[in-house]
């Protein structure tokens, strides 16, 4: 048996928990791939999930981490695009089949193992997620729901106690819900992940506690309340009517289809419960049977229905309390209390039944696409308890299957064990903050699941001191010592947490802890993360007889913090503070009848408006005499005083006014960065008429595309020759280099749309701290400004979206101290995105390779790609996009522009003076973080006499967006977005890496200018002018976010133009050169989730060893 | 363990007229579903037969027993309050004994020739304990019966140890608490309405009217109590059981009774006279209408 298959079967836990690194650090290249045979046959064979599982990892981890950086291993090779195609669709295990059998026949390379390593890691996520997904249906009390096909079947009957209206107001009684939020003490190191918890159920323990929570407005305490509610009743039109009241948002479901649609509209989760409830049983979905007839069966009489309306009480988004679960679980557990699934129709749950409104959530949480750990439905338990996995027995579904159950068992604490005293003291102590940001945790989710399975060493212990630090606050809390709590909380995020996932930190809470530290000293306890990660809800631990200034403080430091950092990192929303109590009764439901039986105020300012509009005979006779009572009701009732001045501001929404403040601004920044309305109009009128479009990026089929020729490029990997290296140090030496930084973008990719500046992104810590891009790249420059003994001059371009930020960032902090000259380009172009056109969406979403997703996750995806197709057609496609903030509109016009914006502004020109040797510019990405001016590459760029030298790194499966080609016989950079057909990008062996090596003369020559013309400004424009004509534009879909409500956010695809650097090697007259380079050097980080293997796979240490912190 | 008595319950206010209808046995005679029922329970065993009726239903009662008139005698639920407590009043009918507890609104048929009873209670004394008639039904009628969950019983084919006893479960509640090893996805073990009983369900009613005396009492709660006292099994009986109740539940019934008769043949050439004619008829229409 081989070493690694040992290990994975292994009961004895010393060899099952040993780490995968310690064999592959030892294990020559042939052990690595006879180990990868043993384990692809152990994978396939293995009938235990998580033995496979495992395997996969294994595999997967081995051609990440270990085979590619082997000596003697190629980097070079051929990703069949078939293999690909498969990775994309998700069928992993003929994408294995394909890139295996290319490996037989290429040989071992880096750019199979890339291809390889993505498609275990996605075969492993499938078959855990298969798995969770078979249990959650699996679970008793679930099965009947996916057997229910046909309304007669139905089996559930909404109660008695509902089903007639008051004899005296008419009004069908009302089922109310309200349910506390979870917040946890420790998750053990996120042990309730589904995975962790069914293969580790003895370390899967988590300790949370239920709450109500108040937002503070400004110094004022707040009430606090159970945060989620949920309401249920008939109504006697046959409809199924779901309102948020919350997100503002009320629809009439009228066909099961409808149900089944969870984003057409922001009712995805109120539908989601309606499923997993079994009031639409999930078997029901695709049966072309009506709603109607099912509306009948439940209620016992036609042309009735239902209303399910939600509310979730003042609480951003974000907060790490798992309101969204909790919501869920509210809405479930009203409708299983509707239709007897729950035995008492009013007050609590019992123990069963709580157990079984989880696992519904659990299901409910599937179907609606999201998904997080089994701690979340917490807030239906009462007080503080401590939730554990439990190993499989005998009679459980998931007996021989996985190690653990998939719900764990929940213990309440007495008073006994936590006295009342310890809870009280708890609320004295604590403070409960959003700073702000609402970041997806997923991604976090997903490198702690495959951190365990691969047991690294770190991350092993750091967990089992997480497990060692939960016994001790349950101690502290049964000796009621909230400051030994503080210090608990504390080290458990600053070590086991940190440990284990290293992004659960970011800048901003680094910062915000500095300035709690700062300013309460030993009054500060202790800091307390929530949830999965910080940045949005955290708590403080602080001395009682400072916790009230604490709590007015906070708010302050936050906002103050959140001003400073907004343009590099995403806020959703302004940082607020909580009043909280712990919740002791859990999930509570009361019956409202007769005259009370009315639905909270904010549903009736949402609906009542479009009622009024109606003829009164058209309305239904409940809803007459609703009307009736809550006209009544504002008039009696104290709590809804301010009812009908609602009324009246909702009929006519102020919205219209703010929209119209928007445009002004919009228009006034365009006429300010000198937008250009006549090339605008003619993009649109191109668009329209389909001359231009998504389609019309392709080159012509006719074209030759073939990869390039071995002596079309110069490999720079080995040792470049002594004397290049010196002649590029004399040149440095002489002043004749200069860096130009890119970092006019926004990193549409990075933030999803945020719209904040990437260059200022504090991405990762490097060097004790967190640096943005831009610093990284200053500490470049300046390690080889002082080795030099002269500062580098570094450029950074700008856009207007970035020049503001830019400059007020570099003010502040000083230049990150950097020595040398440091200039910023601003940009002179700027467009108008645009509604895009649903050719465009359609070619996007249909025509175009892009990953499918997780089965239900792609329903949702569908589903949001229709509503966002009738969003097109109804906002007017290729009309502007004015509907979010000025700068959200705004879009730069592509790269290209950058270097001719020197050109014009002045910056190029004012370089030379200061310089006259300066004869070449390096020009790179922001987000190209290994590249430096390489005094070799340098050296190597001023011998081949190239106007132009382009770095090109050898491809791997996720280098897409294009490359190095032969084009019609002449080698060239080819756009991703311009091939005639996808497969061809992977006949390519070199990706660009968008690092250039510009001769300032040559380049200048090719504009038909020279150093003298710099003075120009109109020649300078005609010429730049010129050039752009010549080059092609490209239409682009961008993804923008659009926030609203309380930290809730859309995104929209927007369409744009732009022109790009690397079409200037299609322009004959400018001689280019082309560089192979490390791909620790060429690599861009474009998305968060490239962060991790950046820096397991050692290129974070190689940043930091071009870096000189200053 | 022999069965000499039967308790009939026929109070309730949803099945008090019918089982003074009349239908056709499947002799051919004309007979109340009533006397269906005794001749069912006279088949079994029983010798002595108790009709719990509501006030005022003596006579009418009296008036459709044929030959069963004495070994019957009449007990009276005095208010309406469940099936339970009409179960009830004859404890002192019962005394000790063992009885069996048929529905007045229910008709049992069966092709072979004993009846559903007479299997019920032959397994009941061979056994020697309390048993229940159960048949498989679907989770989408669990609503209108009371349901079993347990263990079948090793090398006894349908029989089965009760554990657990609800009343109109959801299936939730079904599928957590009474699936049964053996049977169909989505299927339970539903009671047929036909029950042989030990005395001790009339203890356990006692108990849960003294405890709650004014809710609506309901056998199947007692004979969840019945399983944690005693053994006490389920039976999957070959016959079926029809529901007169429901929508053209007399009608279908009859024509149950017709088909295990002596008069299958007539009753079938009838038949298809109807439905010949009524096609011929329709045909004629429509050519009418060209």
């Amino acid at each position: 048996m081989s070493e690694l298959t040992r290990i994975i079967t292994e009961q004895d836990p010393r060899v099952r928990n040993l780490p995968l690194d310690h064999f592959c650090q030892r294990a020559a290249v042939h052990l690595l791939l006879e180990e990868c045979s043993y384990l692809e046959d152990f994978r396939r064979q293995s009938r235990n999930l998580y033995e496979r599982v495992r395997a996969l990892f294994f595999l997967s981890a081995i051609h990440r981490f270990h085979l590619p950086f082997r000596p003697g291993v190629r980097l070079e090779g051929r990703v069949p695009y078939e293999g690909y195609k498969h990775l994309l669709e998700r069928r992993y295990e003929e994408a294995i089949r394909s890139f295996l059998a290319a490996q037989s026949e290429q040989g071992v390379c880096a750019a199979l193992s890339s291809a390889l390593a993505a498609a275990y890691r996605g075969l492993a996520f499938q078959t855990l997620a298969d798995q969770v997904r078979r249990s959650v249906r699996s679970v008793r009390g679930n099965q009947w729901m996916f057997r229910t096909g046909h309304p007669a079947d139905h089996p559930i009957r909404i109660r008695p106690e509902l089903a007639s209206p008051d004899a005296a107001t008419g009004l069908y009684p009302v089922l109310r819900e309200a349910t506390p939020v979870r917040m946890d003490f420790s998750h053990s190191g996120w042990s309730d992940i589904f995975f962790l918890g069914m293969d580790y159920p003895e370390g899967a323990r988590v300790i949370n506690a239920s709450i109500n929570l108040a937002v503070r407005q400004g110094d004022a305490p707040g009430e606090p309340r159970p945060p989620v509610e949920a309401y249920f009743r008939l109504i006697d039109e046959p409809v199924l009517r779901l309102a948020s009241v919350d997100l503002g948002c009320v629809a009439e479901v009228t066909s099961l289809e409808g149900v089944f649609d969870y984003a057409r509209d922001y009712l995805g989760l109120l539908k989601a419960a309606a499923i997993a409830s079994g009031l639409v049983p999930p078997g029901m979905e695709g049966s072309g049977q009506a709603l109607g007839g099912l509306l009948e069966q439940l209620t016992g009489r036609a042309g009735h229905g239902l209303e399910v309306v939600s509310r979730v009480n003042d609480i951003p988004k974000g907060s790490r309390l798992a309101v969204s679960t909790s919501l869920l679980a509210c809405l479930i557990a009203v409708l299983m209390r509707a239709t007897g699934q729950i035995a008492n129709l009013t007050g609590h749950l019992e123990e069963r039944e709580r157990r079984l409104v989880a696992a519904r959530a659990i299901l409910g949480e599937w179907l609606a696409g999201s998904g997080g750990g089994w701690q979340d439905s917490g807030g239906v338990w009462p007080g503080i308890k401590l939730i554990s996995g439990v190993a499989a027995a005998e009679d459980d579904v998931e007996f021989g299957v996985s190690r653990g159950c998939l719900l764990p068992g929940h213990h309440v604490f007495s008073e006994e064990e936590i006295p009342a005293g310890t809870r009280e003291a708890l609320q004295r102590s604590l403070v409960l903050v959003h700073g702000g940001m609402a970041q997806d945790v997923g991604p976090i989710l997903e490198m702690v699941t495959e951190r365990y399975l691969l047991r690294s060493s770190r991350e092993w212990t750091a967990r089992q001191e997480a497990i060692g630090t939960l016994d001790e606050i349950v101690s502290a809390l049964r000796a009621g010592d909230i400051r030994t709590l503080g210090a608990l909380t504390h080290r458990n995020f600053q070590r086991p947490i940190q440990t284990i996932i290293p992004w659960a930190e970011n800048h901003f809470t680094e910062l915000l802890i500095e300035r709690v530290k700062a300013e309460f000293r030993e009054g500060f306890w202790g800091f307390w993360m929530l949830g999965g990660m910080s940045g949005g809800g955290m708590g403080f631990l602080f001395d009682p007889a400072v916790k009230s200034r604490a709590q007015q403080r906070l708010g302050a430091i936050m906002s103050g913090l959140k001003r400073g950092l907004e343009s590099g990192v995403p806020f959703a929303m302004e940082p607020v503070v909580y009043d909280f109590q712990i919740n002791e009764r859990g999930s509570w439901a009361e019956l409202k009848t007769g005259a009370d039986a009315l639905l909270p105020s904010g549903y009736y300012t949402l609906t009542v408006p479009s009622l009024l509009k109606q003829e009164s005979v058209r309305l239904a006779r409940a809803r007459r005499a609703e009307l009736e009572q809550f006209g009544a009701a504002c008039r009696g009732r104290p709590e809804l005083a301010g009812q009908i001045q609602a009324l009246f501001d909702n009929l006519l929404p102020q919205a219209a006014q703010s929209a119209t403040d928007r445009r002004q601004e919009l228009s006034r920044l365009l006429d300010e960065y000198g937008f250009d309305r006549v090339q605008h109009e003619r993009i649109r009128a191109e668009l329209r008429a389909g001359r231009i479009g998504l389609a019309q990026n392709r080159l012509p089929v006719a074209s030759s595309i073939v990869d390039v020729l071995p002596e079309d490029v110069t490999d720079t990997r080995p040792e470049l020759p002594e004397q290049l290296r010196q002649a590029g140090l004399d040149a440095l030496a002489e002043g004749a280099a200069a860096v130009v930084t890119l970092a006019g973008g926004v990193g549409s990719r990075w933030t999803h749309g945020a719209g904040v500046v990437k260059a200022l992104n504090p991405f990762a810590r490097l060097g004790g701290r967190h640096r943005t891009f831009l610093e990284v790249h200053l500490a470049k420059s300046r390690r080889l400004g002082r080795r030099l003994g002269r500062g580098l001059p570094h450029v950074v371009t700008t856009s207007h979206l970035t020049h503001g930020p830019t400059e007020r960032h570099l003010r502040a902090a000083g230049n990150y101290g950097y020595e040398g000259p440091l200039r910023l380009s601003p940009g002179r172009m700027v467009g108008l995105r645009l509604v895009p056109m649903v050719r465009d969406l359609r070619f996007a979403w249909e025509e175009m390779p892009q990953q499918i997703l997780d089965e239900q996750k792609q329903k949702v995806r569908d589903s949001l790609r229709a509503a966002l197709i009738h969003w097109a057609e109804t906002a007017g496609e290729a009309s502007d996009y004015t509907d979010n903030l000025p700068e959200q509109c705004l879009h730069p016009v592509g790269h290209w522009y950058e270097i001719p914006n020197l050109l014009r502004n002045g910056v190029l020109a004012s370089l030379l003076d200061e310089n006259p040797r300066l004869r070449c510019l390096m020009l790179h990405n922001v987000d190209t973080l290994g590249a430096d001016v390489d005094p070799a590459l340098l050296g190597l760029h001023l011998a081949s006499n190239a106007g132009l030298t382009v770095e090109v790194i050898a491809r791997e499966v996720e280098d897409r967006g294009g490359g190095l080609a032969r084009v019609d016989g002449r080698p060239r950079l080819v756009e991703g977005l311009a091939f005639p057909y996808e497969a061809l990008e992977f006949d390519l062996s070199y990706y660009n890496s968008n690092t250039f090596w510009l001769d300032i003369d040559r380049l200048l020559a090719v504009f038909g200018l020279s150093r003298e013309d710099l003075a120009d400004a109109a020649r300078v424009t005609e010429a730049v002018r010129g050039m752009a004509a010549r080059m092609p534009t490209y239409v682009t879909l961008k993804d923008v976010k659009r926030r609203w409500g309380r930290g809730q956010e859309d995104i929209f695809p927007v369409a744009q133009f732009e022109k790009l650097w690397g079409d200037m090697t299609t322009l004959p007259e400018l001689e280019c050169r082309y560089i192979v380079v490390s791909r620790r050097r060429g690599q861009q980080l474009k998305e968060v989730a490239q962060l991790d293997p950046w820096l397991r796979d050692g290129s974070a240490a190689y940043v930091e060893s071009l870096c000189d912190w200053g | 363990m022999k069965i000499r008595k039967c308790v009939v319950t026929v109070a309730g206010p949803r099945q008090r007229r019918l089982p003074l209808q009349t239908l056709v046995s499947g002799g051919g005679a004309p007979r109340s579903v009533l006397a269906l029922l005794l001749d069912e329970a006279c088949r079994a065993g029983a010798e002595e037969v108790c009709l719990v009726v509501s006030p005022g239903d003596r006579e009418p009662y009296s008036q459709v027993l044929d030959d069963h008139r004495g070994r019957v005698h009449f007990r009276e639920q005095n208010e309406p309050l469940g099936y339970g407590h009409a179960v009830f009043q004859a404890r002192e009918f019962v005394g000790g004994d063992p009885f069996l507890h048929m529905v007045g609104d229910h008709l049992y048929v069966n092709r072979r020739a004993g009846g559903c009873a007479s299997a019920l209670v032959s397994v009941a004394e061979r056994e020697e304990c309390a048993v229940s008639a159960v048949q498989p039904t679907r989770e989408g009628l669990l609503g209108r019966f009371g349901a079993v969950g347990g263990q079948p019983v090793a090398g006894k084919a349908g029989i089965y140890r009760i554990d657990t006893v609800l009343e109109k479960p959801t299936p939730t509640e079904a599928e957590q608490k009474i699936v049964v090893p053996g049977l169909r996805a989505g299927h339970y073990l539903c009671f047929f309405g036909m029950h042989v009983l030990t005395a001790g369900v009339m203890e356990i009613l006692g108990d849960l009217l003294r405890h709650h005396p004014r809710s609506s009492a309901s056998l199947s709660a007692a004979l969840a109590g019945l399983a944690e006292r005693e053994r006490y099994l389920a039976c999957e009986l070959p016959g079926r059981r029809f529901d007169l109740g429901a929508r053209y539940g007399l009608f279908i019934a009859q024509f149950a009774l017709a088909m295990s008769g002596k008069d299958r043949e007539e009753v079938l050439s009838q038949l298809f006279e109807v439905l010949a004619l009524d096609e011929s008829g329709a045909a004629a229409e429509a050519e009418a209408r060209r």
